[in-house]
């Protein structure tokens, strides 16, 4: 049996993107309705939930898990839900819960660097982006002041108005390797959405280091803080809502969504309009689920191009032991970056990529080595403190280009629900590969100038994953090649529209979500043009000291 | 963050009763005199140590604009338009009207202001105070058009004249009188806080009439949700133990550390106008505050901010896990949740006292758990300094249940162990504060009035009558 439900929009997926769009359209005045697979979850749950974990570099292990809304985890061991089918292993990691993935990340919000949107033309790789930076740059600082951004002016992105609040002070590690790194590399403040002071409501940072897996203390934006404050501007979520079907009318609108509850019961979701931001895996794979007679590839799919182009940033590193004691995990995991590579006439021969220091508390790594290694007692104690003050970590952030056999599909196997699995299709080609043979030698340089023992490189060929999900529903003017167009539109349905990650058509460089931000607001705005007078401007933040 | 003007209108209720004639105020005309430069400046001052701003500029409204609406049980009460429009301000006012308003609690149109204005306490400014505000507000405030929605509460709280009676009762007209025996500091201070800083219209409990116990000055009294504290020299009930410089430094940033930090309604008296104050002037209120008489809570055995130690039992809850109710966590997990981040895994605090301990804090050490019931509820914000949130709220996250288990597990572990928080109290407190039948009782109240009024009249008729009786043979 099938219950119904109805509003101007219906939003599928809760993360930053959607909450974020469909706060835009509830302060038009327009019913919204925010559909989410997964349940409502309590910060101060996540937080002992975390204390209590004995896996604590396991971003996953605080997130309850749900059979109805499965999500991919690897720790301990792969749950087998998103499938590989390789040639290279794409372990994404997202969380399905009211707020999305966004409650684990570590609130790097960059922009892009203008040449990102034009590496079709400047260097003959990937696809240029159907707009220029310029046209994004109001949409950037609507989301930086939503979610208070701060960072360095120099990070190779232009902008027209200041951050609206001071970066999080320096740790003392970050000071270290920009003072002794200088002038050779600029190492500057991260573009970060996390409180230097108390903003929009939200207290400042207060250092916990525990950014990933959860900020304790609401200091750094996370997708939550868009779902209240859509709820406050009249959206309604239903969470445990698993939208499994697309329902089309014979012209080709979209009228409805089809969702499961846990128990399997069927309901039906009619709307005007619709928003799909469900991240860069789960949305392509409900559009393709939504195949029928009318639509055989799927739902927006006429260009087969639905979940092609998958990308993220993977990641090579070097670990080593620094000359005098910086201690990291003091202030924000993700402080500082060096930025000097992220474009360059190189983009024709290599990927761009930024070096990114982490400030992760080491005592938990070091532990787990000494203890691998049979040190017990007094030079346990030690060779803890030795180490845990000098071993630090630096890593590339390398640029993915995007190739339509790198891709999302069905899988066979089929979760609690009976609904197909996603299937991932991935490689990391050998343009990416050179940008690592490259960064590589900046990490010798770096571990020589800080005066390096021990170094750690990452195996040769092997990377880690960023948890970027980009592509899947590519923007784009050409229907034969795009999902989306330039808002975000579907290409082959007037009213059905992309938010997320998703639909960015390059990866470049940066963390995705203050471009995915930035994206769907402009998508809001494009859908219904916020009103003369009316203030369409960021959360009201609170004066300046 | 209305809980001091609150408090004004219990009064206001029980005064109303006693209705009684309307004196017409009679006010004399005096053309406004040049004002220096300095004495604009003064004037500013002085409106800092006086907190006018707070009532009368809205959040975001034009400074000295008036209209923030106090939310009370009978309607809301909105602070007027001070600037100097001579439409919809206080332009058009003669200094002595100005000084009638502020002393007296008399508008130029001859009618009575509510109590919201504490005018009782400024009744203590002398003359040239009163001339520098005055000068402040003509010439140091930019006039704003706009006239702030009416007050309008129901009968028979619409009655302002029954404010006279009250005033003939409870309000001294003298303004400060410098004692010659006293230090000037001592004097400075006593001025500044019986009449600018206004501390008693919080912090002195009210008789029936609701009119400040002069017999308990500063003694501590409740404001509905907040408990505005004893501050009188008791070493264990009042702030006896605290040194000069913790008073300042308290007053200066709303903190003294190892003591206790200031929320809610003190936390916006300092942020608005306590922290403006020059280092003297602090000084010498708390040169005052250590003079005045003593009060002592009669089960005192101790400093309130001296209980406590850093505790920490958080290994028991490790590896079991939550309870999915989550009105069953217990009191570690409650904490190890909420407040272990800030407040560190024995309630320590932070090693420089930015975030403060748990023990040796009087939010955890007082008897009344009323403030740490409100702070854990409403959180600590302030607005214009700059530190905004200091400590989150969550009132939306934990249920009365929740706050109660926790609360009673601070001050166990943390505070005094006698001090509990039940579950009917945090229902009561975040909804405002005892429910209140104000209205009914205030209508009530004049009816026995009246009846007593007559029988009084009654009374004194017949003693006439017996007077002129026992008289009259002897003529």
């Amino acid at each position: 049996m099938t219950t119904s439900t109805s509003a101007d929009i219906v939003v599928v997926g809760s993360g930053i993107c959607g909450a974020l769009a469909a706060y835009r359209l509830a302060q038009q005045g327009l019913s919204v309705l925010i559909l989410e697979a997964g349940p409502r979850i309590d910060r101060a749950r996540v937080v002992a939930a975390f204390r209590n974990s004995p896996r604590k570099s396991d971003w996953m292990s605080p997130y309850p898990f749900s059979p109805w809304a499965p999500q991919p985890d690897y720790s301990p061991k792969d749950n087998g839900y998103l499938i590989q089918a390789g040639p290279y292993r794409y372990p994404a990691e997202y969380i399905r819960v009211v707020g999305g993935t966004t409650w684990h990340w570590a609130a790097q919000a960059w922009r892009l660097v203008p040449s990102d949107v034009r590496i079709k033309t400047l260097y003959d790789v990937g696809v240029d982006w159907p707009m220029a930076y310029d046209e994004l740059d109001a949409w950037y600082q609507q989301a930086e002041e939503i979610l208070g951004v701060a960072g360095a002016d120099n990070t190779g992105s232009p902008r027209k108005h200041p951050f609206p609040m001071q970066p999080v002070a320096e740790p003392w590690s970050m000071r270290r390797f920009r003072e002794r790194l200088a002038p050779a590399y600029p190492v500057v403040a991260n573009t970060v959405a996390r409180n230097s002071r108390s903003y929009d409501g939200r207290p400042a940072c207060v250092g916990n280091n525990s950014c990933q897996p959860i900020c304790p203390v609401n200091a750094q934006y996370l997708g939550i803080n868009a779902v209240e404050s859509a709820e406050a501007a009249g959206a309604r979520v239903v969470p445990n809502a698993v939208v499994y079907r697309i329902e089309p009318d014979a012209k080709g609108r979209i009228v409805a969504v089809h969702y499961y509850d846990p128990n399997k019961k069927s309901y039906r979701a009619a709307g005007k309009e619709f928003i799909l931001a469900a991240n860069g895996i789960e949305s392509p794979k409900l559009l393709l689920l939504s195949a029928s007679d009318r639509f055989p590839n799927g739902i927006a799919n006429s260009s087969g191009m639905v979940g092609r182009n998958l990308m993220d940033h993977p990641s090579s590193s070097l670990t080593f032991y620094a000359d005098e004691e910086v201690w990291l995990g003091r202030g924000p995991q993700s402080p500082s970056s060096i930025n000097t590579m992220r474009d360059g006439a190189f983009r024709s021969r290599h990927a761009a990529y930024r070096l990114d220091f982490t400030n992760i508390s080491q005592v938990l790594s070091v532990t787990e080595a000494l203890i691998a290694e049979g040190v017990y007692g007094a030079e346990f104690e030690k060779q803890l403190r030795w180490r845990a003050a000098r071993q630090v970590n630096v890593k590339n952030v390398l640029e993915v280009l995007p190739h339509p056999e790198n891709r999302i599909t069905l899988a066979s196997e089929k979760d609690a629900l009976g609904i197909p699995k996603p299937e991932a299709h991935y490689s990391i080609d050998d343009y990416t590969r050179r940008g690592a043979d490259v960064s590589k030698k900046d990490f010798a340089r770096i571990a020589q100038m800080m005066g390096g023992t021990g170094l750690r490189y990452s195996p040769d060929g092997q990377f880690a994953n960023n948890q970027h999900i980009t592509g899947t529903l590519g923007m784009g003017d050409d229907p034969a090649k795009f999902v989306t167009d330039r808002f975000g539109r579907t290409h082959d349905h007037e009213n059905l529209f992309c938010c997320g990650t998703g639909v960015m058509p390059t990866a470049a460089t940066m963390n995705s979500t203050l471009t995915a931000v930035a994206l769907a607001l402009r998508t809001a705005d494009h859908m219904h043009p916020p009103s003369r007078g009316k203030s369409s401007s960021a959360a009201g933040a609170e004066p300046s000291p | 963050m209305n809980a001091r003007i609150r408090k004004s209108t219990l009064l206001l209720a029980m005064l109303l009763p006693l209705a009684a004639m309307h004196a017409m105020a009679t006010t004399a005309t005096h053309p406004a005199s040049a004002a220096s430069a300095a004495e604009v400046q003064r004037g500013h001052y002085l409106t800092l140590a006086g907190d006018c701003e707070a009532c009368h500029t809205a959040p975001g409204g034009k400074a000295y604009g008036g209209g923030l609406p106090v939310a009370t049980p009978i309607g809301s009460i909105f602070s007027t338009n001070i600037t100097p429009s001579r439409i919809d301000g206080i332009g058009a006012y003669t200094l002595q009207q100005f000084s009638n308003a502020l002393r007296r609690g008399v508008r130029q149109d001859g009618k009575h202001l509510y109590p919201a204005m504490p005018y009782t306490a400024y009744a203590q400014l002398n003359d040239a105070d009163v001339r520098a505000l005055y000068a402040y507000f003509m010439h140091g405030v930019q006039p704003v058009d706009t006239r702030p929605s009416r007050t309008q509460l129901p009968f028979p709280f619409n009655i302002r004249a029954s404010m006279a009676f009250w005033n003939v009762m409870f309000l001294d007209k003298r303004p400060f009188m410098p004692d010659p025996a006293k230090s000037a500091q001592w004097n400075r201070g006593a001025y500044l806080a019986r009449g600018l800083t206004h501390c008693s219209t919080c912090h002195t409990p009210r008789n029936f009439l609701m009119a400040e116990k002069p017999s308990h000055a500063l003694a501590g009294a409740s404001l509905g949700t907040w408990f505005a504290p004893n501050i009188t020299p008791d070493a264990d009930s009042g702030i006896g133990n605290w040194s000069d410089q913790e008073i300042i430094d308290y007053l200066q940033r709303g903190s003294a550390p190892g003591k206790g930090q200031a929320a809610g309604p003190m936390a916006e008296a300092i942020d608005h106008s306590l922290r403006h104050l020059t280092e003297a002037d602090l000084a010498a209120i708390a040169v005052y505050l250590g003079s005045i008489p003593s009060r002592r809570e009669p089960k005192a055995t101790r400093a309130v901010d001296t209980w406590g130690r850093p505790y920490a039992d958080l290994a028991s809850i490790r590896g079991k896990p939550l309870p999915k109710n989550p009105d069953q966590m217990t009191g570690p997990q409650l904490y190890d949740a909420y407040c272990a981040t800030c407040h560190q895994d024995r309630g320590q605090g932070s090693f420089d006292g930015g975030l403060p301990p748990l023990s040796h804090n009087t939010a955890t050490g007082r008897r009344n758990t009323d403030n740490l019931v409100m702070v854990i509820l409403d959180g600590i914000a302030w607005r214009t300094d700059g530190s905004g949130v200091r400590m989150p709220g969550f009132a939306p996250e934990l249920s009365d249940r929740q706050v109660a288990t926790l609360g009673t597990y601070l001050t166990q572990h943390f505070g005094d162990p006698a001090a509990t928080v039940t579950v009917g109290q945090v229902r009561m407190l975040r909804a405002g504060g005892p429910s209140s039948n104000l209205v009914l009782l205030a209508r009530i109240g004049l009816a026995i009035a009246i009846v007593i009024l007559i029988a009084i009249l009654v009374a004194i008729v017949r003693a006439w009558m017996r007077r002129r009786h026992r008289v009259l043979p002897s003529d």
